[in-house]
């Protein structure tokens, strides 16, 4: 460590977002008393829900949730009580802990309480997802809409997964949601959402410049906290504004130069790959601060939707779905897969001048681990860029070590400074 | 019976070899196809020969600097073996990468470290209903079938791919007979010989596996067998894609339990449904593709029980428990594991769990958990 004292200049906008998530929340927890039917989603299948009036849970926004509440141990804590195996990703752990916790009537927080839906929509993103819409089809008796997503490995699978996709949303998951909510699917109403979400993401796109300066203006972490209304909340009230509020004041910094770390900017310009550890924000950021170290981009946060000029309120279905499988896109075509990635990867890296790669490896799930050693390995080999894995996981504590984050981050800061020297 | 288990065993006891020689012998391609799920029948078709991948057999090392020690243990055997360069004589890779998680760690380290001369990434979806799943099906299929025709420069023709599957039900149909002997004389074979008799078949040319199944079922029929007085039938779950190790089948059955019949991959999931002969023959793998039922947990079937389905198992081999071996680290088992105990102790049904790892850390764990299970079964 340098003798130089950094320290984050903390965004103003960044503390809008808490009311527009616990609003969203408070909503999905009351919605029974208001005699509305609930669903709850895996994958961007809850557009659909959201198209037709219906309340629906959006499942890994529970888990940053759950993180921001601090209620996440107590909810795993049920999860093992009543049998998951600890090494169960901890995201089908939390739904199965608060499942358990309302059944058998557990005390937890009760702001992790969410209603147990009337149907849950299982958009198999990463095959593990089905397990969550299983387990409580077994457990609760909820029935079950399902469908595949498929991420293409081959640049040349591309169209025909695309199909298959846009085929599911328009033959299976909404005739099934018309017929069990008895309501209509509304292009219209989907329209207006893809508006108002194409207008929200063209200036985060804005915002992502601000992490190209040097010193970046902002953090991985301010941008962690505000995807919600790039996804979850997209299309509901306040979305726009919000980006237009972090705009501004990014755009006040960029002309004050006034940098996301003080005293001036940062040391070290780091690429974080995985989930954002939803439950450990504060932990990392204790980590890397003092060390200069300031995280800028990532493949997770960087997937709600990139492209956002592509999104077509005129044809709503088919331009959302195309987000996901975009043939000219890096972006998207790598997002998953390993062999992708390490070319999305390599994109970014150019893009915003990064020092270091931190894998953030999850324990107990490996949706962003593939080949984690081999991108790194192979983008050192490219870039001169160093990367090292952390082995964590984004909500369960039981599985953080700290000083294996610390040693591997100082390993990566050596390395930075070495290829510096 | 000797001869035939010795020829099964010499297949077996080091897969590498022999493999390596069947390739030598043949001059035919190898393609290994990482379990469960890919349809064996198009490489075969193809003029090819289907390999299943299988667990190695020391410990992972180089393996290390490619995947976290939190895989499973096929997944980090596989890429040691790889890697380090035992697998020469692997042609070709195939990947169901819709399977779990796990499977995607191989495309991108196969590419760069073994570059194998083809390698297909299959989409192989899970039991959805409705006819956008079916065409996929066939989609993915269909583009499996032309790759394997550009790789082996053989046009597979219906004639050709409908000649395969009656093969390999031939295989299926075989290997169920030994089941069947199993079921009617239970000791007959131990629990270790019968998971080697249906390993061989996933490493042996079809043909040749079923001339030695044929040899085994008639010296199987003609045999008999001294009764296993004493001895509390089990059944075993699980232990997807990959071998058990044979000491831990050992020490069920020395410990005094007897197995007569199971639910393991390398058992009798492995060869469970037929293929339709009739008809398109690509429908009908298609169709094998999304039954139900033995359940497979990574295919997302919500209306079938696995639990349910274990404990007809038990109730039709009149066996007293169920162990479950879970492989350590997958993630489909893990997920559904606590339903599956909980249809455990609603039915009241005796069961224990273990878990599978390729370093055995407790050989003495296992063994006492495996004790007292056998004391709650009525067991001594
Ligand atoms: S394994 Fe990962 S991607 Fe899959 S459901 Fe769990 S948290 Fe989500
Ligand atoms: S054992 Fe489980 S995790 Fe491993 S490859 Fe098979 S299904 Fe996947």
């Amino acid at each position: 460590m340098d003798d130089v004292k950094y320290k984050i200049n903390r965004l103003q906008t960044t503390n809008d977002i808490r009311p527009l998530v616990d609003k969203h929340w408070a909503e999905l927890r009351t919605a029974k008393e208001r005699g509305e039917k609930v669903a709850w989603a895996s994958g961007p299948t809850f557009i659909i829900p959201y198209s037709m009036g219906i309340k629906c849970h959006f499942m890994a926004g529970y888990a940053a949730y759950c993180g921001g509440i601090g209620a996440a141990d107590e909810v795993l804590k049920v999860a093992e009580m009543t049998g998951d195996l600890p090494e169960t990703c901890s995201y089908h752990r939390l739904h199965m802990g608060m499942a358990e916790a309302v059944r058998k009537e557990i005390p937890v927080n009760p702001q992790a309480i969410l209603p147990i839906p009337d149907m849950m929509i299982s958009g198999r993103f990463c095959p593990e997802m089905s397990h969550y819409a299983e387990g409580l089809y077994r457990r609760l008796n909820v029935p079950v809409a399902a469908i595949e997503l498929p991420n293409a490995y081959e640049r040349e699978d591309i169209p025909r997964l695309k199909r298959y996709v846009l085929r599911q949303f328009k033959e299976v998951l909404i005739p099934t949601l018309e017929k069990a909510f008895d309501k209509k699917f509304s292009y219209d109403r989907m329209s207006e959402i893809i508006k108002s979400l194409k207008e929200a993401a063209l200036i985060r796109n804005q915002c992502w410049e601000y992490f190209k300066t040097k010193p970046s203006r902002w953090t991985l972490w301010d941008y962690g906290v505000s995807i919600a209304p790039v996804f979850y909340l997209m299309g509901k009230p306040g979305s726009v504004e919000y980006y237009q509020k972090l705009l501004k004041e990014l755009q006040e910094r960029d002309e004050k130069g006034i940098p996301a770390m003080a005293p001036e900017g940062e040391k070290y310009r780091i690429y974080w790959d995985g989930w954002i550890p939803w439950a450990f924000l504060g932990k990392f950021m204790r980590k890397l601060t003092p060390n200069g170290a300031l995280c800028i981009c990532g493949r997770y946060p960087w997937e709600f939707f990139p492209h956002p000029e592509k999104l077509d309120p005129e044809n709503p279905l088919e331009s959302f779905v195309g987000t996901f499988f975009d043939e000219e896109s890096e972006k998207i075509f790598s997002n998953k897969a390993p062999k992708g990635s390490m070319e999305y990867i390599s994109t970014l890296i150019d893009e915003y001048s990064i020092d270091g790669l931190v894998m953030f490896s999850s324990k107990t799930c490996r949706m962003w681990n593939l080949s984690h050693l081999d991108i790194i390995d192979a983008l050192d080999k490219r870039h001169g860029v160093p990367g090292v894995v952390i082995e964590a996981d984004m909500i369960d504590s039981q599985m953080i070590s700290d000083s294996q984050i610390d040693t591997r981050l100082q390993a990566l800061f050596e390395a930075i400074d070495g290829r510096r020297a | 019976m000797e001869k035939v288990l010795s020829k099964i065993t010499d297949v077996t006891s080091d897969p590498y070899a022999y493999v390596a020689d069947l390739r030598e012998k043949k001059q035919k391609k190898i393609i290994g196809c990482f379990p469960m799920h890919v349809p064996e029948e198009l490489v075969h078709a193809s003029g090819m020969i289907p390999v299943v991948i299988w667990r190695g057999n020391e410990l992972v090392t180089w393996g290390h600097s490619h995947v976290p020690p939190y895989d499973c243990s096929i997944t980090r055997t596989f890429v040691d073996d790889a890697v380090r360069g035992k697998l020469p004589f692997i042609d070709g890779m195939v990947f169901d990468v819709r399977q779990c998680l796990q499977v995607g760690e191989f495309p991108l380290i196969m590419e760069r470290n073994v570059k194998p001369a083809y390698q297909k990434v299959l989409y192989l979806p899970p039991v959805i209903e409705g006819d956008p799943t079916k065409q996929h099906l066939l989609d993915d299929l269909e583009s499996f079938k032309e790759s394997l025709e550009e790789f082996s420069g053989n046009k597979i023709s219906d004639t050709d791919l409908r000649k395969s599957i009656e093969i390999y039900n031939k295989n299926r149909e075989l290997l169920e007979r030994v089941y069947e002997i199993r079921r009617e004389k239970p000791g007959i074979l131990r629990a270790k010989e019968v998971m080697q008799i249906v390993w061989s078949s996933m490493l042996m040319p079809k043909e040749d596996n079923n001339e030695l199944l044929e040899e085994l079922v008639k010296e199987m029929e003609g045999a008999s067998v001294a009764p296993q007085n004493g001895k509390i039938k089990v059944i075993p779950v699980g232990c997807l894609c990959q071998t058990l190790q044979f000491d831990i089948l050992d020490l069920i059955e020395d410990l005094g339990m007897i197995i007569p019949d199971d639910d393991l991959y390398i058992g009798s999931r492995y060869f469970a449904n037929q293929i339709n002969q009739n008809g398109d023959p690509l429908r009908a793998i298609a169709e094998r593709h999304l039954a139900k039922s033995p359940l497979d947990p990574t295919k997302a079937v919500w209306d079938v029980d696995w639990g349910e389905e274990a404990i007809q198992k038990m109730k039709d081999n009149d066996a007293k428990g169920i162990i479950s071996i879970i492989v350590k680290f997958c993630p489909p088992h893990t997920c559904y594991y606590p339903d599956f105990k909980s249809k455990m102790e609603e039915e009241g049904v005796p069961h224990v769990m273990f878990q599978m790892e390729h370093e055995i850390i407790s050989m003495e764990g296992i063994k006492t958990r495996l004790q007292s299970f056998l004391e709650m079964i009525g067991g001594v």
